[in-house]
Order: structure tokens, then C-alpha cells, then sequence
């Protein structure tokens, strides 16, 4: 799990962890005396179709700036270490 | 002018004086910033704030003013902006690590409006961090303090905000409420604290926590302040597609009290059960009984999942954050770890480093919840309670106008009381999360004092019945005449003991 949450945890730390989680996911079993069996799923609250926008791409002319909130720039490319490694013949 | 003037001042007397020239944007800037001097190195409300910033803002003002007779909405007044909200060219951190050095190149929708409005925008209040928590402990700037007493917290996420509006170091604030963030602090500070209906509101450059929960909304000492910022801040917005396309809240749709009185109140049990403190209990009870002798319609009513809204909350909010947090890897914005040399790598140590603790814990529950073989486990059975969390409030609307309750089980607790126990700070929310579930806009306002502590009464209305919200709110501050807080600067020797 930590590691499709993209986080890491010293041993210690993953039990401090387990245990909070643990204390919280039991309070969840709760949920498990209600019927739900007939019962749609919410994901939003709508109150009416949401509004459609034209698609049309706009001038914004502030990309430096978005640029110099990264960590890490060149140009006009955002770097990141090296994603495929050499594979030998 | 002094505090003990001001603690009575509405927008509109703050409007009089600007307009007659008693006073100039620039005078009145710098008594609040006089203010913030005195406060802040107690409660640390702040995270951001730039005098010469400000005072520019203000010379501006009296440069340019406007050509109209009638001045703009909120011509001069300062607005204090959790640091969640993008105001462009200064921090967005979020109380967190990962964000330390992020200043925003746009700015949020709503900041724009209080700009329009003619607000002055004085600075950046402090959070819990990514505005996950209820007491404002886990910003990594240090704790917010209550100003009512300095060994308890302001309540969260939006503390900054709260403190800062109880302190009288700005007169108008705002903040984010997902499942109470905005109402619980508010009640904790005994001033007003709104959250509007889903989708009134423009969630365009807030950061995102759970994006079909989270509301921005007043903070104020009153309630007329509070819906007049409620209407500058409401409205749709191109660039927010869950933005309602109905016409701005307006002030001029709040009921009269004639109206008003005619209104029908709903009190729900499940909200006065053993979980909340019975002084809170007790005093809710006792200003509804007020209200019952004004010749006010009351109803006993039932919303009978309740006690289930809490879990479901915490399953989809979580859910919905572990998704949105996932942008913060080190690569478009924020801080990178350094050293690291694999792309796997950098993910793992920047969100390590740059996240703090209850963060990574919802991000990690949040993944477990959405996971392939837990999602019907979890959050799917998250959004069906949602459901009928949502068709409770329906079926009480038809029995009644209003719903009032206690907006906070406890009264605020001291600092370091709950930050070690996860779920016992949750359980603070167990009163907010309900509406926010169902969209519904509801406020909290302080109906009375508790051994100088406050008691916050929440009045929930119907979708997009904002106009009643605040019509029975006005009808409750008039009626218990319970005065916004202005506590006493503190003496320097107690606050070297701290």
C-alpha cells in the first residue's frame, strides 16, 4: 500500500502506521449493519447538469511563471531523472 | 481608533467612515496590522503577511479611487485568505513542507472577487496542513492558538482564519470547509463561520482536498458581514465546472424577520445524543426554546444515519484526497528531494519528506480504500451511505425549513489533547460532516459562553437556501444578543511562559 500511495516508511514507522490505521479501519465495520444492497452511490452532489464550455484554447502568456514554480526546469522541458535504464545487449 | 470601538463594527460602519473621509484605507490598514503586531506572536494565526504589501493595496485605493458615488462592497476592507487559496505572487503552502516555497502564478477565483469587491487582500492564514485536521496542530509553521485562551486550540482546518477574525487582527476572513472546516473553528473562536451550498462557490485555485466536498466560506464577527461576503465570494465561474450556473447569493433575498419568524425549525435527536457535551447540549437547547417563545414553529425530527455520516465521510473524503495529493511528486511544483536518482525514487522521497504525518495517513487510507480488491469494501459503500445521509436531509426539508443544531460536540480542547489519537480528532467533525455530505450550506454562530468558552449553534438550510440560513441566523444574533469575542491582548510575561 505504501508503495502505490508512492510513500516509503522505516520498519518503526510502518507499525506506528499499521496501528492508527488499524484504529480507524475498525470504526468503518460499522458501515456493515446497514442494507446497502439497494442504495445507488453519490460521487458528487449535482444540483444540474453541469455546464459545457466551448473548447477553445486561450492566450494565457504566464508559462514562465509556471515554469519557475518547478523544481527543476530547462528551456521550456521540466526534468526528472532518467525513467527507462540501458538495458544490455 | 481602539479595539474596544471596533469590536462593534460592521463592514457597512467601516464603509460610513471610509466614505465620509473619517478615516483613509491607509489609516485603517494600519490598525490591523497594529493589531497583528500585538497578537500574532501568541497566536501565530498568520503564515503570510506583507505590511508594505498591504499598505501599497491601500495607497492604491486613495490614488484610484472609485469613480462611483457608491463605494465598491468591501472598499478597504482587509480579508485574511487561508493558505490553501492561490493569491498570486505570494505562498500557497498549505501549511506543509512540500509546499514551502510554491507562490501561485494565477490567482483563485474567489480571491479575484474580493479584489473586484475592493477588499484588501492582508495575508495568508495558517491551516492544518493540505487543511487535513480539526485543530490547526499540523502545519508545519507551528500550531495556530486560541485567542479566547491561548493553552487551546482554534480549531481546524481553518483556525488561521478563525483566530484572526476573533482576535479582531481582520474584521472579514476566509477559509475552506470540506466536512467542517470553516463551522468547527468558528464555533471554537465564537465567531461566524459559513459554508455555502455545493458548487455556490468557485473552487477554482483552492487546492484540492476532496473535490466533491470542499466549499470555500466567511469567516466574520457578524452575521450581515458574513453574507456579504458570501455574496461577493458566490457565483459561477467558467473555469469551475462543478460551479453551480445559477445566479450570485444575494443579500437583498434574505427574509425580513416577519418572514423570518414564519420559517419552520427542525431539531434532529441524533444531534443531541451522549457523544456532545451536555453544557453544548444544554445551551443549543436553551436558544432554540428562545426562538420557540418568538412564536417560531418547532419540530422534533429524525435523520436517521446520522450516526453512520462520519465513517462514509471519512471513506470518500479520503478516498478523493489520496487521488488529488497524487500531483505532488516532484516534478511540476513544490520541492523535489534531493540526491535522489531513479524517478521511483524521487516520487518515494519527496512525498516522504515534503508530507506530514496525518497527511500520509490519509493518502494511505484513501489508497486502500480505492484499491482494486477493497473499492467496494470501502469507498463504494462510502458513496451509498452518502446517498442516504443525503435523503434524511431530503425527507426532513419536507417537514421543516431549518435545522439547527450544536455545530461542535466539545468545546475546544487544549493544545496536544487530541493529535496523537487520529479518530478521536475526527469524531470533532461528527456534527459538520453530515451537511457537507449533502451539499447543503450551513453556519455556525456562537449562541453563548461556557466559562469564557463559546458555543457554537450550526443552522443548516436546504440547497441553495442561503437566504433563509441567514435570515434565521440574523433572527438568532439579534434575539440572544451574545457579543462576538474581543479578548484582551495578553499580558508579554504569560506569553514568555507559553
Amino acid at each position: 500500500m505504501a508503495h502505490l500511495s508512492r510513500l516509503e516508511f522505516t520498519e518503526q514507522e510502518l507499525e506506528t502506521f499499521f496501528r492508527d490505521l488499524n484504529n480507524i479501519l475498525v470504526h468503518f465495520e460499522k458501515l456493515d449493519t446497514l442494507d446497502l444492497s439497494n442504495v445507488s452511490p453519490t460521487s458528487h452532489i449535482t444540483w444540474t447538469s453541469p455546464p459545457v464550455n466551448p473548447d477553445q484554447p486561450v492566450e494565457w502568456g504566464r508559462e514562465e511563471e509556471v515554469m519557475r514554480a518547478a523544481p527543476k526546469v530547462e528551456d521550456r522541458y521540466f526534468i526528472v531523472p532518467k525513467i527507462v535504464d540501458k538495458q544490455e545487449g | 481608533m481602539t479595539a474596544e470601538e471596533m469590536k462593534n463594527y460592521r463592514v457597512s460602519d467601516y464603509r460610513r467612515i471610509l466614505q465620509k473621509g473619517d478615516i483613509s484605507p491607509r489609516e485603517l490598514v494600519k490598525i490591523f496590522l497594529e493589531r497583528c503586531s500585538q497578537w500574532e506572536p501568541f497566536i501565530n494565526a498568520f503564515l503570510h503577511l506583507d505590511a508594505e504589501r498591504v499598505l501599497r493595496q491601500a495607497e492604491e485605493m486613495e490614488k484610484f479611487p472609485p469613480a462611483d458615488e457608491e463605494l465598491p462592497q468591501l472598499f478597504g476592507i482587509p480579508v485574511a485568505v487561508k493558505d490553501n487559496i492561490c493569491v498570486s505572487g505570494i505562498p500557497t503552502t498549505c501549511g506543509s513542507h512540500i509546499l514551502e516555497n510554491y507562490v501561485s502564478p494565477y490567482e483563485a477565483t474567489v480571491v479575484q472577487r474580493l479584489r473586484r469587491a475592493g477588499a484588501i487582500i492582508f495575508g495568508k492564514t495558517n491551516l492544518d496542513q493540505f487543511a487535513m485536521g480539526s485543530s490547526t496542530e499540523s502545519s508545519v509553521f507551528g500550531a495556530t492558538r486560541n485567542p479566547l485562551d491561548l493553552s487551546r486550540v482554534p480549531g481546524g482546518s481553518s483556525g488561521g482564519s478563525a483566530a484572526a477574525v476573533a482576535s479582531l487582527e481582520v474584521p472579514l476572513a476566509i477559509g475552506s470547509d470540506t466536512g467542517g472546516s470553516v463551522r468547527q473553528p468558528a464555533a471554537f473562536c465564537g465567531v461566524v463561520g459559513v459554508r455555502p451550498t455545493y458548487g455556490r462557490v468557485s473552487r477554482y485555485g483552492v487546492v484540492s482536498f476532496a473535490s466533491s466536498l470542499d466549499q470555500v466560506g466567511p469567516l466574520s464577527r457578524f452575521v450581515s458581514d458574513a453574507a456579504l461576503l458570501a455574496q461577493v465570494l458566490s457565483g459561477e465561474d467558467p473555469l469551475d465546472s462543478t460551479c453551480a450556473p445559477y445566479p450570485p447569493f444575494s443579500t437583498s433575498d434574505i427574509p425580513s424577520y416577519e418572514e423570518t419568524r414564519k420559517m419552520r425549525l427542525g431539531i434532529p435527536r441524533e444531534y443531541f445524543s451522549s457523544g456532545v457535551d451536555r453544557s453544548i447540549s444544554e445551551e443549543v437547547a436553551s436558544a432554540v426554546e428562545k426562538l420557540a417563545k418568538e412564536g417560531f414553529d418547532v419540530i422534533e425530527i429524525s435523520l436517521p444515519h446520522t450516526d453512520f455520516a462520519l465513517e462514509a465521510y471519512y471513506l470518500v473524503a479520503l478516498a478523493e484526497a489520496s487521488s488529488n495529493l497524487a500531483r505532488f511528486d516532484g516534478v511540476l511544483y513544490g520541492k523535489r528531494a534531493q540526491g535522489v536518482k531513479t524517478l521511483m525514487e524521487m516520487y518515494h522521497r519527496t512525498r516522504i519528506e515534503g508530507f506530514g504525518n496525518e497527511v500520509k495517513r490519509r493518502i494511505m487510507l484513501g489508497t486502500y480504500a480505492l484499491s482494486s480488491g477493497y473499492y467496494d469494501e470501502f469507498y463504494l459503500k462510502g458513496m451509498k451511505v452518502r446517498t442516504l445521509v443525503r435523503q434524511d436531509f431530503e425527507k426532513a426539508y419536507e417537514a421543516c425549513d431549518i435545522l439547527l443544531t450544536p455545530s461542535s460536540p466539545c468545546f475546544p480542547f487544549k493544545l496536544g489533547e487530541k493529535i496523537s489519537d487520529p479518530y478521536q480528532m475526527y469524531l470533532t467533525d461528527i456534527l459538520t460532516v453530515p451537511s457537507a455530505m449533502a451539499g447543503l450550506p450551513s453556519l455556525s454562530l456562537n449562541c453563548a459562553n461556557r466559562d469564557g468558552l463559546p458555543v457554537g449553534l450550526q443552522v443548516i438550510a436546504g440547497p441553495f437556501r442561503e437566504d433563509r440560513m441567514f435570515g434565521l441566523a440574523l433572527f438568532l444574533e439579534e434575539l440572544l444578543s451574545v457579543e462576538p469575542p474581543i479578548p484582551a491582548v495578553p499580558d508579554v510575561k504569560e506569553g514568555d511562559d507559553e
